[in-house]
Parts: C-alpha cells; sequence; structure tokens
C-alpha cells in the first residue's frame, strides 16, 4: 500500500481493515493525530486529504491511496518555522493538556481556507467538530482570528 | 518571599507549547515502542453474576493472536489495585465473580490492534446472570452513614430551624458523570530483565509506581512510570486502575512490549466517575437574610465493596457564617464500579445543593442574591472557629457584578426577555479548599548559567512545566529559556498526587526551597571568600538577579559565584514538607502516598479560595433551549504565578460547570446496571459553540498565612458554584426551579 | 471488525455486479457499499456490521455527485458531499430547508467526507442496537426483542414505532426531503429506476430490514421538485447541545401562502420518528386557513396526535408540536 503523507509517497504493509489514524500513528509514527474515541465524535484525529479536513479514524487507509494526505507533522514550514496557526495556538494559550490541539489545529487551517472563519459566530461552528475537554474554546477562537489576518495576508 | 509580588503575575506564553501546537508532544500511547503486541480488552455485558463459562476457541483461531489472559490462566498473578478509600476495592480476573457493567475480564494479545480486536469480539462468554441493582431506588442497594471522619456539625440546627422566621426545605440531585479527557486511558509495557517501564497516563507516577509493585510483589525500584504529557485527567488518572498490571503481565508473559489503548466506551468502566447524589438541604435565615441554621445531608452511590464517598458538607458547612449546623454523608451500595476522584469531587455536586438552597432562600427572603451572600460573608470558619488564611469573596461578588451589570436584573422570575428568548441572570459562590502536599526535586545550575529542574510532577493541562520553570528561573534569576524543565518521570523525585489543586503549592514550594538552598550555599561561599567582592557582607542579603549574585550595591557572575562551590555543576536535592504535616508523610511520598494538608483540617487557619460566578441564560420560549451568551467569574487565590495558564484554568473550571448545569449525565439503564450513552455522542460535553463569551476576573489577594509562596490552587475552583448559577439563572430566566442535574428541555417543557 | 474483501467499483454497473449480495435492505447484509464510510465503518468497529465484502463506491464521485438546478428542480448525485451541497449558493436560496439540513448535521469534517446517499441511509443512534453486547436488539438480532422499550429511551421515537422497535432515525436530510417530495434515482443490475423518498424507508415491522432497496441497488441521485414553496422553508433543529449533536426534534416546513392564508403546507418531522416523517394530516389541517398561532398548534395536534411514548421519552409529542408551531411560524416570516 502506498500514502501520500505530507508530500512524500510512504509504503507500508497493513491489514486492509487498518484506519488511517492507526497507520499513521502505529505504523509511520506519525503520532500528532490523536485517537479520542476512534468513532467520529471527538475530531482530535483530523487530518486533510486532497486538502479537506477530514477524521482519519473513519477512514479506511486501503481507500485513500492516490490522495494528498497531510497531517500536523507537515503543517511547519520546511524551515521548521511554525504555521501562523500553531503560533496563534501558543500566543492565546488556545489549548491546556493538549491532546485535542494537533486536531483542533487542521481543522482551523481548513476552517480559514473554506472562509468559514469570518465571524466568531462561524469560527465556533465550524470548530464545533473537535472536542477540547479542558475548555480552551474562547482562546481557539482567538487563535483562529488572529491566524486568519496572517494566512490571508500571506 | 510572599512579599516579592514581581515573582508573579506576567502573562508566560506555555514553554511546552511549541511541542503541543506540533504534534512532537509525547503522551503515553505516543511514544515509539519497538515491535509491540497490541492489546484489547474484554469487558462484561452484566454487572452481577459470575462467569460460568469462556469459550475462545474462535478468538485463539483470529491470525496475529497471541493470547489471551483471564481469570483461569492469569487470576492469581495480581492483586487488585488498592482502593483510594483504604477499604475492598473491585476485582477483575482476579475472580470469576462480576461485580459491575464493564468489568475486565479478558485480555487479547495480538500482533495487530486489528487482530486483537477481531479477536477479543470473538470471545464468548456465558454468564450466570444475577438481578443487579442500578442505583438509588433500585431494590437490592443497602445504605449506611459514611465511615471516615465526623460530620461537621455546629450549635442545634434542628431547633434553630424549628423556630426560624424564613426557611427553605428543599431536595437535590445530581447525576453520574464520567471524566472522558480525550485522550483514552492507554497503558504500555516493556520489561527489561526485572525492570519494568509503563508508559501511561497518571496524574500519580509515583503512586502508579508503588500501586503496581504491590499487585505484581515486586521491588518499586524496578519500576519506571512515564507520562511526560497527560492528555486531560480531571481525577480520572489519580488512583491505579487495574488494567495496568493485567498489561505488564502480558507483557511478561510474551516477552515483548504489549500497547494498549482501551476504547472510548471501556472507559467509562474501567476506571472512575463521579457518582450520582441526592441531598437535602434545609436553611433558616432572619428577616435580615442572616443565617440561623443550614442542615445538609448527602447520600452517593458507590460499589458494593467500598465506602468511597466525596462528604462534600465539609465545605458547604464553612462556606458562611452560620451558628448551628447540621451535616451527614451517606453511601449507597450498588453494582457498579468504584467512583472516583473527579474535578472537584466534592464540592462540584455538594455547592450545587447549597447555592441552589441559597437563591430559593433569597426569593423566600426578596432579597437580592448577591445581597444573601455578602451578608453572611465571614472571616472565621464557622465550623472550627478559626480565621481564613484569606477570604475575599465579597471583593469577588463586587467586581464580577460591576462587570456584569448585576444591578440591571430585575429581581422578578420571568422579568426579562428578549424575543422569543427568556432571559435568566443568576450567580453563585465558587470556593475550593487550598490543600498542599511534601514534594521533592532535583535542581541542578551549571555555570553557563542554565538550570536543570526534575521532578516525577504532571502536566495535565495546567501549565506545570511553565509555572516550575517559572518559579525557577526568578528565583535563580534566570531566564525562563535558561531552565530546563523535565517531568513525568518517577525516575524523578517525586511529587504528590495532581488532585486537589494541591500540585502547583506543592511544587513551587519546593522548587522555591531549592533554589534558596542554591542561593544559601552561592552567598555562604562567597561572603567567607577573601578575594570575592562580598567578602564580609551578610549572607542573607545576597540574591540571584539576572545571572548575577547581587546585594549591597556590588555584584558578580552566577558563574564565578557557582565556581566558588564547585569546579561543575550545582545540584541540590530538596523536599518540603509543609508546615502542619508530620515529618513521617515525605518518607510516605516516596512509599507512594501522598499525605495532604487540607484546606479544611489545618490548627492554625482554615485556607481556601473564594470566587463569585454570575451567568445569562437564555431559554427559547417555545422549544426550550437554554444557551448561555456570557458568564463573568471573579477569583481571589493568592499570588497567581502565570496570568495566561491561571486564566485556561479559570475558564476550563468555568466552562465544566456549564457543563455539570446543562449537559453531562451518564445513563444507567435500571434494569442491567449498565451504562448506556457510554461514548462521546451521547455524553454530552459542551461544543465551541455552546462556549460563550467568559470573562475571567483575578482578583488580587496576598495570603502571607496559607504557604510561603502564598499560593492557593485553582484548577478546581472554576467549576464549584457554575451549575447552581445556571440553575438560579434558569429560574429567574423561567419561573421553574430545577433540582436535579442536568437540566434539560424535558425539565422545563 | 471482521475481516472483509476490498473492491472498487469503476461505475454503477460493476458495483451492482460486485454488490450483489447487498442484502434487500437489510442492515447486515455480506456486501456492503463503502462511501464516506462514516457510519459503515463506525458500525464495523463496533462489531454490529460485519460485512465479508466492502464495494469501495468512491471512483463513482466523479460521475455522481453533480448539483443540477433547473426550472423542474434539483438533482444533486448521490455521492455529493454533505459539505459542498450545504454550501451552494442555488440551493442555500432556493431550497433553504434542504441546506440546513445538512448544514446543521454532524460537524465539518464528516460533512466533508459524507455522502447524501449514504446520509439518507445512515443507521439509528440507539446504544441497544449499536452495542453487540446488549443482546436484545430486533434491528441487529431478528426476534431478539427491545431492550429500549424498558431502558433508557430519552431519543427514542414517538412516532412510527411498533413494540418491536423505537429507534429514532437519526437524519436531518431525509426530514427535509421528505417535505420537499424527493424522488431518489436508483441504480442496479436490474437497471435504473427512481421512487418517491417517501417509500424509501420501510414502515415499522421488520427493523433488520430498513430500506425498499434491492440487492446490488444503490442511490445515485436524488431530485427534489421544484415548487412555489421551496423558497419559503426552513429546517430548524432543537437539541442539547449548540451543535454536533443528533436532533431531538426537528421540522422541516415548506409554505406556499397566499397572503396569510396557506395554499399549501409541506411539514416532515425528525428527531421524533422511526422513519423519515411526513406530517401529512398536519399539512391538511392547515390548507386554506390563515397561519396562525392557533392553526398551527392545531396542526401540531395533528401530526403528534399518534405517538407512543415509552418514559423517558414522554415529552417528546409537545417537544414536537412546540418545533412544528415554531418553524411554521418562523417560515412564515421569510420571503417567498
Amino acid at each position: 500500500m502506498v500514502l501520500n503523507i505530507n508530500g512524500r509517497d510512504q509504503h507500508l504493509k497493513v491489514d486492509v481493515r487498518t484506519s488511517l489514524l492507526d497507520a499513521l500513528r502505529e505504523h509511520l509514527h506519525l503520532t500528532g493525530a490523536k485517537k479520542g474515541c476512534d468513532q467520529g465524535q471527538c475530531g482530535a484525529c483530523t487530518v486533510h486529504v486532497d486538502g479537506k479536513r477530514e477524521l482519519s479514524c473513519l477512514t479506511l487507509a486501503v481507500a485513500v491511496q492516490g490522495r494528498k494526505i497531510n497531517t500536523i507533522e507537515g503543517l511547519a514550514g520546511a524551515d521548521g518555522g511554525l504555521h501562523p496557526m500553531q503560533q496563534a495556538f501558543i500566543d492565546h494559550d488556545g489549548f491546556q493538556c493538549g491532546y485535542c490541539t494537533p486536531g483542533q489545529i487542521m481543522s482551523a487551517v481548513a476552517c480559514v481556507h473554506e472562509g468559514n472563519a469570518r465571524t466568531d459566530a462561524d469560527i465556533r461552528e465550524y470548530m464545533s467538530g473537535n472536542l477540547c475537554r479542558c475548555g480552551a474554546y474562547p482562546n481557539i477562537v482567538a487563535a483562529i482570528k488572529q491566524a486568519r489576518s496572517s494566512m490571508e495576508r500571506g | 518571599m510572599a512579599d516579592d509580588a514581581s515573582w508573579f503575575g506576567v502573562p508566560t506564553p506555555r514553554i511546552d507549547g511549541v511541542a503541543k501546537v506540533t504534534g512532537a508532544a509525547r503522551y503515553g500511547s505516543d511514544e515509539p515502542i519497538a515491535h509491540p503486541a497490541f492489546a484489547y480488552l474484554v469487558t462484561s455485558s452484566i454487572s452481577r453474576g459470575r462467569i460460568a463459562d469462556m469459550k475462545l476457541e474462535r478468538a485463539r483461531e483470529v491470525p496475529g493472536v497471541l493470547d489471551i489472559l483471564h481469570h483461569g490462566n492469569v487470576g492469581s498473578q495480581a492483586k487488585p489495585p488498592p482502593s483510594m478509600t483504604g477499604d475492598k476495592a473491585t476485582n477483575t480476573l482476579e475472580t470469576d465473580r462480576i461485580e459491575h457493567d464493564g468489568q475486565i475480564i479478558a485480555v487479547v494479545v495480538a500482533e495487530t490492534f486489528e487482530a486483537a480486536r477481531e479477536a477479543a469480539h470473538k470471545v464468548q462468554v456465558d454468564y450466570a446472570v444475577e438481578l443487579p441493582s442500578a442505583s438509588f431506588d433500585s431494590s437490592g442497594v443497602t445504605a449506611e452513614p459514611k465511615k471516615q471522619k465526623e460530620n461537621p456539625k455546629v450549635g442545634d440546627a434542628a431547633s434553630a430551624l424549628a423556630g426560624a422566621e424564613v426557611k427553605i426545605d428543599a431536595h437535590y440531585s445530581t447525576p453520574t458523570q464520567h471524566h472522558n479527557p480525550i485522550e483514552l486511558f492507554t497503558t504500555t509495557c516493556i520489561w527489561d530483565g526485572p525492570k519494568l517501564t509503563i508508559y501511561e497516563p497518571s496524574q500519580f507516577m509515583w503512586g502508579l509506581k508503588a500501586a503496581v509493585a504491590k499487585q505484581l510483589d515486586m521491588d518499586p525500584a524496578n519500576i519506571r512510570t512515564v507520562s511526560r504529557f497527560v492528555g486531560g485527567a480531571f481525577g480520572s488518572r489519580g488512583g491505579t486502575t487495574s488494567r495496568t498490571a493485567w498489561i505488564a503481565i502480558a507483557a511478561r508473559r510474551l516477552g515483548r512490549p504489549v500497547k494498549l489503548v482501551a476504547t472510548r466506551s471501556q472507559g467509562f468502566t474501567i476506571a472512575t466517575y463521579r457518582a450520582e447524589t441526592r441531598q437535602h438541604v434545609q436553611l433558616a435565615a432572619s428577616r435580615d437574610g442572616k443565617l440561623v441554621a443550614l442542615s445538609h445531608e448527602g447520600w452517593e452511590v458507590t460499589s458494593r465493596p467500598s465506602g468511597y464517598n466525596v462528604g462534600g458538607v465539609d465545605t458547604t458547612a464553612r462556606m458562611y457564617a452560620c451558628p448551628n449546623i447540621a451535616t451527614a454523608v451517606n453511601v449507597v451500595h450498588a453494582d457498579r464500579n468504584t467512583p472516583g476522584f473527579m474535578r472537584a469531587p466534592a464540592e462540584t455536586p455538594y455547592m450545587f445543593a447549597l447555592e441552589s438552597g441559597m437563591d430559593e432562600l433569597a426569593y423566600a427572603l426578596n432579597m437580592d442574591p448577591v445581597a444573601l451572600r455578602l451578608v453572611n460573608d465571614t472571616q472565621t470558619d464557622p465550623v472550627s472557629g478559626l480565621p481564613f488564611s484569606s477570604r475575599s469573596l465579597t471583593a469577588c461578588y463586587d467586581q464580577a457584578a460591576e462587570r456584569f451589570g448585576w444591578s440591571r436584573r430585575d429581581h422578578k422570575p420571568g422579568s426579562m426577555r428578549d424575543g422569543d428568548w427568556l432571559i435568566g441572570w443568576g450567580c453563585a459562590t465558587a470556593c475550593y479548599p487550598t490543600n498542599i502536599a511534601p514534594c521533592a526535586i532535583r535542581l541542578s545550575v551549571t555555570p553557563d548559567g542554565r538550570a536543570t529542574v526534575q521532578m516525577a510532577a504532571h502536566e495535565i493541562g495546567t501549565g506545570a512545566y511553565t509555572t516550575i520553570g517559572l518559579t525557577v528561573a526568578r528565583a535563580l534569576g534566570l531566564k525562563l529559556n535558561d531552565v530546563v524543565v523535565m517531568l513525568g518521570d518517577s525516575d524523578l523525585p517525586p511529587v504528590p498526587v495532581a488532585g486537589g489543586s494541591n500540585n502547583t503549592a506543592s511544587t513551587l514550594n519546593v522548587a522555591a526551597k531549592a533554589c534558596e538552598q542554591v542561593r544559601d550555599r552561592l552567598a555562604a561561599a562567597a561572603v567567607a571568600d577573601h578575594e570575592s567582592v562580598f567578602t564580609g557582607a551578610d549572607p542573607k542579603g545576597l540574591r540571584l538577579s539576572d545571572g548575577m549574585l547581587v546585594g549591597d550595591n556590588r555584584h558578580e557572575p552566577l558563574a564565578k559565584a557557582l565556581g566558588r562551590v564547585t569546579g561543575g555543576a550545582l545540584e541540590i536535592h530538596a523536599e518540603n514538607v509543609p508546615e502542619g504535616l508530620p515529618p513521617t508523610a515525605i518518607g510516605s511520598l516516596y512509599k507512594g502516598t501522598a499525605t495532604m494538608l487540607r484546606g479544611g483540617s489545618r490548627k492554625d487557619v482554615t485556607t481556601y479560595a473564594f470566587g463569585a460566578h454570575f451567568v445569562e441564560v437564555r431559554v427559547n420560549s417555545r422549544t426550550r433551549e437554554i444557551r448561555t451568551p456570557r458568564v463573568v467569574s471573579a477569583f481571589a487565590a493568592g499570588n497567581i504565578v502565570n496570568p495566561t495558564t491561571a486564566h485556561s484554568q479559570f475558564m476550563g473550571g468555568v466552562i465544566w460547570g456549564l457543563s455539570s448545569a446543562l449537559h453531562e449525565a451518564t445513563e444507567v439503564d435500571p434494569k442491567t446496571a449498565r451504562y448506556v450513552n457510554n461514548n462521546l455522542a451521547d455524553y454530552m460535553v459542551p461544543v465551541n459553540a455552546d462556549v460563550p463569551e467568559i470573562d475571567i476576573i483575578m482578583v488580587p489577594e496576598k495570603d502571607e498565612r496559607v504557604n510561603p509562596l502564598g499560593v492557593k490552587g485553582i484548577g478546581e475552583i472554576g467549576i464549584v458554584g457554575m451549575n447552581a448559577a445556571v440553575a438560579n439563572a434558569v429560574f429567574h430566566a423561567t419561573g421553574k426551579r430545577v433540582r436535579d442535574l442536568p437540566i434539560r428541555i424535558e425539565k422545563l417543557i | 471488525m471482521r475481516p472483509f474483501a476490498y473492491e472498487t467499483a469503476a461505475d454503477v454497473a460493476s458495483a451492482s455486479r460486485f454488490g450483489r449480495e447487498a442484502g434487500q435492505g437489510q442492515t447486515d447484509a455480506p456486501t456492503q457499499f463503502l462511501a464516506g464510510g462514516t457510519t459503515l465503518i463506525d458500525l464495523m468497529k463496533l462489531d454490529v456490521l460485519r460485512p465479508q465484502r466492502l464495494v469501495d463506491i468512491n471512483p463513482l464521485v466523479a460521475r455522481h455527485s453533480e448539483i443540477e438546478v433547473g426550472p423542474d428542480g434539483l438533482r444533486i448525485g448521490a455521492l455529493a458531499k454533505m459539505s459542498a451541497v450545504a454550501a451552494h449558493p442555488e440551493v442555500l436560496a432556493t431550497y433553504p430547508a434542504l441546506a440546513q439540513s445538512l448544514q446543521l448535521a454532524a460537524s465539518p469534517q464528516l460533512r466533508n467526507m459524507a455522502t447524501l446517499g449514504g446520509n439518507v441511509l445512515q443507521r439509528t443512534r440507539c446504544t441497544y442496537y449499536r452495542d453487540p453486547s446488549w443482546t436484545a436488539c430486533n434491528k441487529r438480532q431478528p426476534g431478539s426483542g427491545c431492550a429500549a422499550l424498558e431502558g433508557v429511551n430519552r431519543n427514542h421515537a414517538v412516532l412510527g414505532v411498533d413494540e418491536n422497535c423505537i429507534a429514532q432515525y437519526p437524519g436531518d436530510l431525509g426530514v427535509a426531503l421528505i417535505a420537499l417530495g424527493a424522488e431518489v434515482e436508483l441504480g442496479g443490475a436490474a437497471g435504473a429506476r427512481r421512487i418517491p423518498f417517501a417509500e424509501l424507508h420501510r414502515p415499522a415491522g421488520k427493523p433488520h430490514v430498513e430500506t425498499t432497496l434491492k440487492s446490488g441497488e444503490l442511490i445515485t441521485a436524488f431530485r427534489v421538485p421544484a415548487g412555489p414553496w421551496t423558497r419559503r422553508s426552513l429546517y430548524l433543529k432543537v437539541r442539547d447541545r449548540a451543535s454536533y449533536e443528533f436532533a431531538i426534534a426537528s421540522a422541516a416546513v415548506a409554505l406556499d401562502m397566499d397572503g396569510e392564508v396557506v395554499r399549501q403546507a409541506r411539514i416532515g418531522l425528525g428527531g421524533l420518528a422511526y422513519r423519515p416523517w411526513r406530517a401529512e394530516a398536519a399539512e391538511a389541517s392547515l390548507k386554506g386557513k390563515p397561519l396562525t398561532e392557533e392553526t398551527a398548534e392545531a396542526a401540531a395536534r395533528e401530526a403528534l396526535s399518534g405517538a407512543i411514548t415509552h418514559g423517558h421519552n414522554a415529552y417528546k409529542p409537545e417537544l414536537g408540536r412546540r418545533t412544528m408551531v415554531r418553524a411554521l411560524l418562523a417560515a412564515k416570516t421569510m420571503e417567498a
């Protein structure tokens, strides 16, 4: 099986039942995407598939061959510089335990790209697929607003 | 030290922030492990009875299956983990008895996660089923007064209630709740000869190590527990649960690392939870609102063997000036797993009842609910007669009420409206005892002007890396960047359980003490050195600042001062036993027991943090959805170490409080005593769209008696009372008093 | 999750050929079509569904996900993603109830994955169905009983239920489709056919057979007829959380008004029923009458008159009535 992850083809031999999330975590050691429910109810496993945010836990790895998969590990620039969204999450303390954070950030980047981060109400609604049990939501909204500006500029 | 406010209060981004936003932060199941086998739990589908037969053939036939652990082959190889109350724990594989729903009855281990899961689903179990008791109203439950220490009692509440001018008498109830941290319950075990390494999210590294050592009859020195980052805990990872020992045994049998990531649903039964309560509150006051009697009795569900209870009357009895107080707590045994700590374990349910009762009393008195709190505020603990070390409740109410605009409130229920939405404003008191426990630390300072802190502390989202780093940086006069903080590993000096909001006070006070020892050593050597600029100076007058040893208008670089005491690094191992605890408490910590000096049990002062919540609810006039557009909460909790992370802690607590009021409840099937909504789609926690503007006010408070650094724990106070504030606001909006949480549409229709 | 053979279908014919064991509308057929996977993979992990073969129909996306808005109505390919349809400007303008039903469902990630065809076929959220460790579930195991009858049934259905099953149809889109009188295009070995959406889901009786789909048949498109009511339409979803939750009551309402008087009302109800539910008696009661608080309430009483409750869900008929009234009165204020 060949998966294109963060711009590179990765060859792996896995059970047909393997979810994209388990393929990333257990076979490719990309543990940024998190398992929080494994059933599409928390958003911690959010990755981009062909540029769209999707849940890797409900995706069979075998079914996304030939598609472009991007994870939190591929978000920072090649020089290691943080993506504006990552920096904004730090600046606004958009997390506490940090476990849902990679999923939040992947979701947030997509949210801006979709054009669904225009108002606070939009951000709240369009970020509601990512549970944060620590309750960092207002800071996440603030972070997305900051990153939105720099993403639109840049 | 508490005088030096400049130590604290500067908003500082987390030093572990980059790790968390890049996916580099390693949580338990993220550790790269060579060639692990994967475990999947089989749990019981009945709540009471016996395993008559377990058929494993179909499971064993699954390609890749390596081993199946069950009562028959490993049951005698581990003892149950010690219970938090010291009484009997519930069993797992040790017995063929089933004592609760979802009890671990087998562990399947396979080459892959997929094979282990398939095989676990193919394990067939025949049960000898007995009729279970689910909760309070089920037949077969047994009730008894709680066994631990006595409940607070002052004066003669019964007589005072009988003769009172104004009183309320009400029954409240709170539901079963589960912590549901987003990180699942995971355990990875690796053996290297006699040595066992456990990667597991934990709120008590040394406690986990000691407990597993007892369970497996091992020398604790041979066990290392690692938990560098914990993906939320909220109490769920404070005690040791049974899964860990079985995964260790599985790894030992295979001679290979074994990794378990339990499912979300299994998390409801293989760990602890907040049990449902029922409470009876009677309050009496004179016409001016002064309390004359308070009676508070609670009933709490627990498992068959355990007497676990939270007994929140210890706090509610101390909340207001009152000459007559009667309290009682009862436990009700049902066929359930054993409950445990969940964020503000005692205060969340019990303050819901008290603070709802206070609102009811305010309406009985036709008095403003804020005014009623203020008239009963006190600087003296009404139970012990001791002073509060500090208590800024009135300041919290004043500042939050002002910010909220409370003076514009029309007292009459149902009087405020915006189109189709009924508006209600409610308030309630928040509080949490300030606890502290013994703690140890290793601190080294090197000639390059850097320091390394090592301690088995817990980063559960509180910002521990940063608060510890800040404390050391400031005490040693270094930049935060020059302090390396290493936590989450039981090979490092012990830190008490990250519970009871003690960890900030416990870790920072020992860190400050270690830094003080560094300063002492450097200062003593400096004044004794005849060639030093400090020759003959008073060593007490020297301090570390900006990479220098300074004092008396003189200074020298840290490296030079350090060079006097060592050619290399100065390493300090410090321990702190808070005043009021026996010296043996530090020894107990090394054995995995955290002895807590509790806010309500000190001999000199009573130590609590206080706060005030204000919330606006909007209830749709037709369909009764409840939304909360804004919250203002003020807290006074001593010195605030890092306002950035403190704000997040308070805010997270407030959101938990909203959730406790409106969302969270685990449903128990009445016939089978099984949890029904055991997943994150059916167990409601707030989503981003549920969370309003939350305005957090940190009221300045100096407290020189609470502990040397003057810090109070803040991890739990935010949730306390918030549920009552919402219920009170719902009453104000609709005229309907909901005394049973959560408040949902069906209760307002 | 049990092992399965994974096949990829290039077109409807090959999908149908691979899928000939896809069952006669049965919940646990040995062959299942994989589209977005948001229901299927979930239920396979839970060991509820144990297909021996998955036929991945995602290669059909290119030819079966178009959104066409014409004078006769709307035609949407069955593999269109929920998010794409929800954001489509003409759907938003002309069929707001439809767009809203999609927009208010699930989460952005799930809406990016799930297709319309899969969405209308999503399975109930009843825990007693979703967890095989509960032995009594007629939907999973015909004849085994229904644990929900005396269990925790706060969000179970009150309309169209019988003693075999009180599971709720969880979808939102289906509620809008039934209100708008949609049709379903089907493809399969036996050729293409078209049926009213109202005939896709079977009434109560055999809970393990949910739909009228034949073996190997799959939904290829939805057609929503144009009508004077589509612009004045909305979907109201009532739930505990503000987002990312299934409905506890919902209503899709479309109105053709002559001034204050209702020429025609079309009403679908969700969160309340065993299958997508059209409140035809309520529609009839409104016809020719001015739409007022009173007539809306009378219609709502009509709609919920057959409700059967089982304890925890006793509030649902009243909530259903209120939801419907609120939706009707809100739709009245819309511009046609």
